[in-house]
């Protein structure tokens, strides 16, 4: 089983796991905890490589459920930080159900999307039938990064699994029809948090602060970087959340462009690694479920880097593996686990036609 | 595990990937987007990049400034007249508030009760400022208020103490119009200033020493570039240089003789129930002041602790002007003071000798106009000495009618009078000496022979007693006495015994400097002197307050009762005494001023012996090495 390993992609959740203690670490976080949440997804993700990832589906309806009972329970009983209530409180630690409800979401579209062939309007339906419950939970969080990212999940999945162009079109032109009233569904700070996009120099002190602090700490960082643990916005606090949604900045201020290039690229590598999986998996399910981590993880490192650098709208996105974080980083190492299951379980050597022929292998329909 | 024994049995040959037309455009697609965001990047961290770093070091680092100590200013023996005491302000970065709402609303609570501002205001202040700058949350707080707060700062994250030092001045109602005091700089100033790398609102002198000699007393401010976290605590020092203090200096004035005189003068007025006098006392050798007095006074220390707008309106708009230096920039007709310049303009002139009689009948009749005697009666035929030990006004409208009002002027400027003495501190004012080309620019009438223009015969003869349009201040006076002490020489008048530097290095030491000499012989003084020595002794009346006060008469005094407010009888009047002393070596002159004083005799001159008689009985130690 080790043998079949994809070896890379051990070596790059590894690396970039690495890289993300290392810089919550020169962030003032609490990283021996972060250290922890690495050894638990770890351990999350050994256990995830072992387990025959197609069993998940025929539990994906309790796990929908159990998401469900989890988002439902925040709302009851959850914490509060920054104005959301997002946490659970789990024998003393934190647990954020929409972290988790990324990776489920994407084990339930997968199983669902398994059983048909075809995306039919009735099956494209049904997919975004799943997403809208856990949507509103999270919205209601009130969670917009996180619901932009299952959101991303479902369609992206549903592409991934053969929708048409002219269902994704729908889904584009309902979008745009409904963008318009997208200022009256936002919260306050939701909607200045669009505006200090669009024009950060309009309250340089006020709520385009971060934006703008984030922007001076990447740019300083130049092309070889201030250095680790010497970054100056990073390290004195004029990065905001620099350990979580920020943390980028303090990334890219200590490693500059050259350091960023080689992250990108790391997460660049991983993701067509996860696509790979995708090709060689041995059943739909599996594809879809490699497919759906790809979309999970890319989603989330364009989302967090691209409002580092001021290219996207601040959102509330964790940077995978590289984020001070429990929930992200447990739920994303045990999803490149599950990839591993599918990796270990992948069909066998595919050989052109012609040496097909003369060697006179099995048929792929002895692999079902 | 089962399903994967077929898989098992093909021995671990690699496999092949399958990529599908979307799993390729995904990857494709993935490959794109990170593409542009490393584009973007590269455009932040290169093209950008410089500016965004100098972006983050003004973030970090702050330059500040580190105020010079202001030098101290004493006394000739070298009593501080000022100190630097320390000051503390409370103030706050509300980014170092605390970060929960219930935490950031229980320390606002705190602040409120410490300071006195109501919470809401507080609240406010804190939060429309930029999170990362310090706000003043109370400035001018006291030793015992600072340790108060400084007990509980460990409660109050986000705040701070920062100290600076304040001017106190030891007594000010005595030395307040020599000192003057220092106060924020105004932004006029500050524009114009700027080179000399002065901060907004920094300390200044206003006025008095202060401001005469700021460019001593201001020193040269330090600097220091620190690097701050974005609470604004101080994380390292960069680099730094020092301040220097500024020098210290050691004023002309003997603090024991300007008590004696403040203390003689405000006698002398509450005596006669006046409000307002001057009186200074140079060294006619040097010029140097050694003291300098202008009541009535007021609390300097108001200014440099932060006046009220209710106290600052009150002194402003005091029927006693309290504000106005009186020594320097009071301007009053000399009367009878003056008639020494009359008598040495007539002496020098030729037009009368030491023994040439005049009568001094009650009143003389010129151009059909009567101008009076103070005395209804004939005094009889004198000589100039006696004319002026008298104080006959009638002796010396003849004196100026011989001589003529162009010529007046030209002695009167010999003395000093019209000219603004350069004495270190602002606002000097020069009094007048009119004459008849003064009087037909300033009438500001269309007909130059109308009376408002034309000089008359009257001008000339008033002019001789010290009335018509002349004006002087106590300083010119005392200038004016000291000159008729040394023998015609008008020194410019000082207030700086000596300034040190922070390493002890003399920077300016008083020098004697003769402004104008009396265009008069050696006999001319004489005579002049003469009179003054007579007007103090046997048989004349002033001679009784040197008697009363037991200090011998050896010197020369003149009173001076001078109308003002018109022309005409029974007019307002000042009381002037000018005096100097000993008479062969004289070692101090004085002016003494009582504004709205009747009788000069009664009213100043008791003053001016007073100020003698502590004089002689400390001239020891006013007159000890010094500094």
């Amino acid at each position: 089983m080790i043998g079949r390993l994809d070896r890379a992609q051990v070596l790059l959740a590894a690396a970039l796991a690495g890289l993300g203690v290392m810089t919550v670490y020169s962030a003032h976080a609490d990283w021996p905890r972060q250290i922890l949440w690495v050894v638990l997804g770890a351990a999350a993700y050994v256990a995830a490589t072992v387990y025959d990832y197609r069993r998940l589906a025929s539990i994906a309806p309790a796990l929908y459920a159990a998401m469900l009972l989890m988002l439902v329970a925040v709302h009851l009983i959850g914490h509060s930080a920054l104005g959301a209530r997002r946490w659970l409180s789990v024998a003393g630690f934190p647990l954020e159900p929409s972290e988790i409800s990324k990776l489920i979401l994407v084990l339930v579209l997968a199983a669902y999307l398994a059983r048909c062939e075809r995306v039919s309007w009735r099956v494209f339906a049904g997919g975004l039938a799943l997403l809208a419950p856990p949507a509103y939970l999270v919205v209601a969080q009130p969670d917009l990064g996180t619901t932009m990212v299952i959101a991303a999940v479902t369609l992206g999945m549903l592409y991934l699994g053969g929708a048409r162009p002219a269902q994704l079109l729908a889904v584009v032109a309902v979008c745009a029809v409904a963008l318009p009233l997208l200022p009256r569904l936002l919260h306050g700070y939701q909607r200045r948090r669009l505006e200090i996009f669009l024009d950060p120099n309009q309250d340089p002190l006020g709520a385009g602060y971060n934006l703008l602090q984030a922007r001076i700490a990447v740019g300083s960082g130049g092309l070889f970087g201030r250095g680790w643990l010497h970054g100056l916005q990073g390290q004195l606090g004029f990065v905001p959340e620099r350990a979580t949604d920020f943390v980028f900045a303090t990334f890219a201020e200590e490693f500059g462009l050259l350091g960023s290039l080689v992250l990108l690229t790391a997460f660049g590598v991983l993701l067509i690694r996860v696509l790979r999986a995708a090709s060689v998996a041995p059943d739909r399910f599996g594809e879809l479920l490699a497919g759906g981590a790809f979309v999970m993880v890319f989603v989330q490192v364009v989302q967090n880097v691209g409002m580092n650098i001021g290219l996207l709208p601040i959102a509330g996105i964790p940077l995978p593996l590289i984020s001070y974080g429990g929930s992200a980083t447990i739920t994303t190492l045990a999803a490149l686990g599950l990839i591993q299951s599918v990796i270990v379980r992948r069909r066998p050597v595919e050989h052109p036609e012609g040496e097909r022929r003369g060697l006179g292998t099995i048929s792929r329909r002895a692999q079902a | 595990m089962t399903s994967w024994g077929p898989l098992v049995t093909l021995g671990g040959a690699a496999p092949r990937p399958r990529w599908s037309l979307r799993l390729t455009a995904a990857a494709t697609g993935a490959v794109l987007v990170l593409g542009v965001l490393a584009v973007k990047l590269a455009q932040l961290q290169v093209t950008d990049g410089s500016r965004l770093a100098a972006m983050a070091e003004s973030n970090t680092v702050h330059h500040m400034v580190l105020e010079a100590d202001r030098g101290i200013i004493y006394d000739r023996h070298g009593a501080p007249l000022v100190e630097n005491s320390p000051i503390w302000t409370l103030v706050v970065v509300p980014a170092g508030l605390p970060a929960a709402a219930s935490d950031r609303a229980q320390e606002l609570v705190t602040l409120s009760r410490l300071t006195g501002t109501a919470e809401p205001k507080l609240a406010a202040a804190l939060l429309t400022a930029n999170p990362y700058s310090p706000v003043n949350v109370m400035n001018g707080l006291t030793q015992t208020q600072e340790l108060a707060i400084n007990e509980r700062l460990p409660d109050l994250p986000g705040a701070s103490l920062v100290q600076h030092s304040v001017r106190t001045y030891r007594e000010p109602l005595v030395f307040g119009h020599v000192l003057g005091y220092v106060g924020p700089i105004d932004p006029s100033d500050a524009t114009r200033l700027r080179d000399a790398g002065y901060q907004p609102n920094e300390m200044i002198g206003k006025v008095g020493v202060e401001a005469g000699l700021e460019t001593l007393l201001r020193g040269r401010n330090g600097w220091e570039d620190v690097q701050v976290d974005a609470r604004g605590q101080v994380v390292r020092v960069i680099a730094s240089q020092p301040s220097v203090p500024g020098d210290a200096v050691y004023l002309s004035i003997d603090a024991s003789l300007q008590r004696a005189t403040a203390g003689s003068l405000a006698a002398g007025l509450a005596r006669d129930g006046k409000i307002a006098g001057a009186s200074i006392v140079v060294d006619p050798t040097t010029g140097e002041v050694l003291a300098l007095v202008s009541l009535p006074g007021y609390d300097t220390n108001l200014f440099t602790h932060g006046i009220s707008q209710a106290d600052y309106n009150r002194l402003l708009n005091d029927p006693d002007r309290p504000l106005l230096n009186r020594a320097i920039a009071g301007q009053y007709a000399p009367g009878s003071t003056f008639k020494m310049v009359t008598a040495t303009a007539g002496l020098q002139e030729g037009k009368i000798t030491a023994q040439t009689l005049l009568n001094c009948p009650p009143y003389i009749n010129v151009g059909g106009w009567i101008y009076h005697n103070w005395a209804s009666y004939s005094l009889g035929w004198m000589n100039v000495a006696k004319a002026l030990a008298t104080s006959c006004d009638t002796f010396f409208y003849q004196v100026a009618a011989m001589v003529g009002d162009v010529t007046l002027a030209r002695y009167a400027r010999a003395y000093g009078f019209g000219t603004a003495k350069e004495i270190e501190m602002p606002g000097v004012m020069a009094g007048l000496v009119p004459d008849r080309i003064w009087k037909q620019v300033q009438c500001g009438v269309p007909d130059l022979n109308s009376d408002a223009c034309r000089w008359s015969e009257g001008d000339t003869i008033t002019f001789g007693i010290g009335q018509s349009y002349l004006l002087t201040t106590p300083l010119n006076q005392a200038m004016y006495a000291a000159a008729l002490a040394n023998g015609g020489r008008v020194l410019r008048p000082t207030l700086v015994h000596v300034v040190l530097d922070a390493s002890g290095r003399t920077v300016l030491a008083q020098k004697t400097e003769v402004t104008s000499t009396v265009p008069a012989s050696a006999g001319t003084i004489q005579a002049v002197r003469e009179g003054m020595r007579e007007e103090i002794n046997p048989p004349y009346n002033m001679n009784y307050w040197f008697r009363r006060s037991g200090v011998p008469a050896d010197g020369g005094g003149k009173t001076g009762t001078a109308q003002y407010g018109g022309s005409g009888l029974d007019l307002p009047t000042h009381a002037w005494f000018i005096f100097f002393a000993p008479y062969a070596q004289p070692e101090l002159a004085l002016s003494v001023f009582v504004e709205r004083g009747e009788l000069s005799e009664v009213e100043a001159a008791p003053i001016g012996v007073d100020i003698m008689k502590f004089y002689r009985g400390n001239v020891s130690m006013i007159r000890s090495g010094g500094q």
